[in-house]
């Protein structure tokens, strides 16, 4: 298995009165930027530290124009990151295809950190969040074409020589002849987020990507969106590699399970009830209906409906305690879900930086050796290719 | 009089089988609904149809009209609606359309003028007017929407959009069953490749206006506060024969809130000559 340090860098300084949705239009005058400039440092440090400590990677994603994660540009992140990390993956999770025209862009900046960090990336390609739809004003009616014709041109970009062409319905490209090119071939691991979209799931499976499951549902619902996804390969005529598959879970470890929540929950509730309103706003056409029907399906089990603790821990919406709880609760749930990639999110909301360190290498030294004594610990290489799985 | 009978219809088109609503007898008028793809059981539709012949077509990807995954534009709206207008063996008539249907009605007629005798655009969409924007219809909350379409709020359609806001709030909206939402999600689907982005507008139509030859009526909810004033305004001052009626008491959906007085300012506009 592989173990990663997904960072979400929340900004920290809503005023305690601001009671609006932390997207799209939270007032930006609320926006700190000496504040901003601890954070990404802060930020960085822990990602940095999780080399030392024995991580397999590190994750960064891209949304825009909020306080739930102040990262409009992963990549920006990951260039630092390459140069300052020698030998974790680096996953960008990933870039919003759709918001980016022409998507070559991507392929070329991703090459870029690919060469940077001696082919340590990994590409994820996301549809965005639906509030990003409103943020950019971008049509979400066509979110999935777009993505579907960027993906096309990126792989392309990295698989085929250059110059040749790309005509889409949305994209027309006389020039395609990106450089650089990707260190890994034929191109970088590919990872592919996704909430339970039915389409997303089979495009993957089709693909052999991997899917990675979006956290803050009842653990029932992971259960059922791999299961799924489980079934797309079978579609595909072959079986899921426990690799294809990441489980995206916040993870906080302290000495006892009294001092856990002690120390975690405040911050816990802020992530739930400051930086997560408005993320599920939902625009037309960006879901089909059939896969609204399936997401709606969870939509009571999504963690903004959970009232108490208890409901926490039952739930699984965050993983929480002693090393030997931790670890407990980490087993039961990567043997139910058969993920072979563990994403945890170990800074969450305001969680200081102190309590973040500590977390971190309490799980480092006795959470992280037995998951990988358990289900293997050596960084296996999946290819990212259609030929090579 | 009796209420007249509105039959549906299938018509094939280029773009695939699409609904249409008919009824009544007399010189034809095409009724184009606006993004709640009203339709079914529109009491206006009886109404005007104790005068005309009424045609109310719905467009594709809204009820069961199909094709709207070849609709990317008002400019792909309009040679649909062309082709529709030959399948049904229309030739020049009368043509109304409330909000995106009035937007609708308005790109048709700055084009093909020639195919429109009368034209009536109540609380229409399709400009950009400075400080007047027209609220947000993609994500707001169906309360937030009830107060700008209905001037009652008792109204039963307010009332169910009311019970749906309590349903979301209270565990997300897992407790709404998916096909009471469904049409929705359609109507919001084919009205955003229409009008997300520029939002519910043509930045060219207002300088086309004035190819419009019909006589037109601009018809003004004065409780409409989902499109301001200003909208019906520059349409009655930009289209050359053009009038700006006011009706009081009554929201956005005028269709639904006073069909018979609506029907009635209609009948006697076109009756005008």
């Amino acid at each position: 298995m592989r173990i990663f340090n997904f960072h979400l860098m929340p900004y920290t300084g809503l005023p305690p009165d601001y009671e609006g949705p932390s997207w799209v239009t939270c007032p930006n005058e609320l926006y700190d930027a000496e504040l901003g400039s601890k954070l990404y440092n802060r930020y960085l440090d822990e990602l940095v530290y999780s080399e030392e400590l024995g991580f397999d990677g590190v994750c960064v994603n891209e949304h825009h124009q909020n306080s739930y994660g102040i990262m409009p540009s992963p990549n920006l992140m990951a260039a630092i990151l390459a140069r300052q990390t020698k030998r974790v993956k680096i996953a960008i999770v990933g870039n919003a295809l759709p918001l980016y025209n022409p998507p070559t862009r991507v392929a070329e900046e991703f090459a870029m950190i690919d060469n940077i960090s001696n082919g340590r990336l990994i590409a994820g390609f996301v549809v965005g969040g639906g509030p990003e739809y409103y943020s950019f004003s971008i049509n979400p009616a066509y979110a999935r074409e777009r993505f579907y014709e960027a993906h096309d041109i990126i792989i392309k970009a990295w698989t085929e020589p250059g110059p040749t062409e790309y005509m889409g319905k949305h994209y027309q490209l006389r020039f395609l002849n990106t450089w650089p090119r990707p260190t890994q071939k034929p191109h970088p691991e590919v990872w592919i987020p996704g909430v339970g979209s039915l389409e997303t799931m089979d495009f993957v499976a089709k693909h052999r990507y991997a899917y990675m499951g979006i956290p803050y549902f009842h653990i029932d619902v992971f259960e059922r969106t791999f299961n799924q996804f489980r079934e797309a390969c079978e579609r595909q005529g072959y079986t899921m590699d426990p690799m294809q598959a990441g489980w995206l879970t916040p993870i906080y470890v302290a000495e006892t399970d009294e001092k856990a929540r002690q120390q975690y929950e405040e911050h816990f509730w802020y992530f739930v009830k400051r930086l997560l309103p408005g993320i599920n706003i939902s625009p037309p056409g960006y879901t089909t209906l059939r896969s609204i029907e399936n997401i709606m399906k969870g939509i009571g089990s999504f963690v903004s409906s959970v009232k108490t603790w208890d409901e926490v821990e039952d739930g699984n919406y965050a993983i929480v305690g002693s090393p030997a709880t931790v670890l407990e609760k980490l087993e039961r749930n990567l043997e139910r879900l058969g993920t072979g990639n563990l994403l945890g999110l170990f800074q969450l909301g305001t969680l200081p930086a102190a309590e973040t360190k500590n977390s971190l290498e309490l799980f480092a030294s006795e959470v992280m050796p037995k998951l990988r004594a358990r289900f293997g610990g050596a960084e296996p290489a999946l290819a990212g290719s259609k030929e090579g799985a | 009089m009796t209420t007249a009978t509105i039959d549906t219809l299938t018509v094939d088109t280029r773009l695939g089988p699409v609904q249409v609503r008919r009824g009544g007898s007399g010189a034809p008028i095409v009724y184009l609904h606006s993004a709640a793809g009203e339709g079914e059981g529109l009491p206006l539709l009886p109404e005007l149809a104790r005068h005309f012949d009424v045609i109310a077509p719905m467009f594709p990807g809204f009820g069961g009209s199909e094709g709207i995954e070849q609709i990317d534009g008002m400019e792909d709206a309009v040679f649909h609606l062309l082709d529709l207008f030959e399948r049904l063996g229309l030739g020049p008539c009368s043509v109304m359309g409330l909000s995106l249907g009035g937007w609708m009605a308005a790109e048709l007629a700055t084009r093909y003028p020639e195919k429109i005798t009368k034209l009536i655009l109540a609380n229409p969409a399709g400009l950009y007017v400075p400080g007047a924007n027209i609220k947000d219809i993609f994500g707001r909350t169906p309360s937030q929407m009830a107060g700008d379409l209905f001037a009652d709020q008792n109204h039963p359609v307010a009332a169910l959009m009311h019970q749906m806001d309590k349903l979301i709030t209270e565990g997300g909206g897992a407790s709404i069953p998916f096909e009471m939402i469904k049409p929705q999600i359609q109507s919001m689907t084919a009205t955003a490749r229409l009008g997300w982005n520029p939002y519910l507008h043509n930045p060219k139509l207002q300088s086309r206006l004035w190819r419009i030859t019909a006589p037109t009526l601009v018809v003004r909810s004065d409780k409409d506060t989902l499109v301001p004033a200003p909208h019906c305004e520059t349409y009655a001052r930009e289209i050359p024969n053009a009038r700006l009626v006011h009706m009081p008491d009554t929201a956005h959906m005028v269709v639904l809130e006073q069909p018979a007085k609506l029907a009635d300012i209609v009948a006697e506009f076109i009756a005008e000559g």
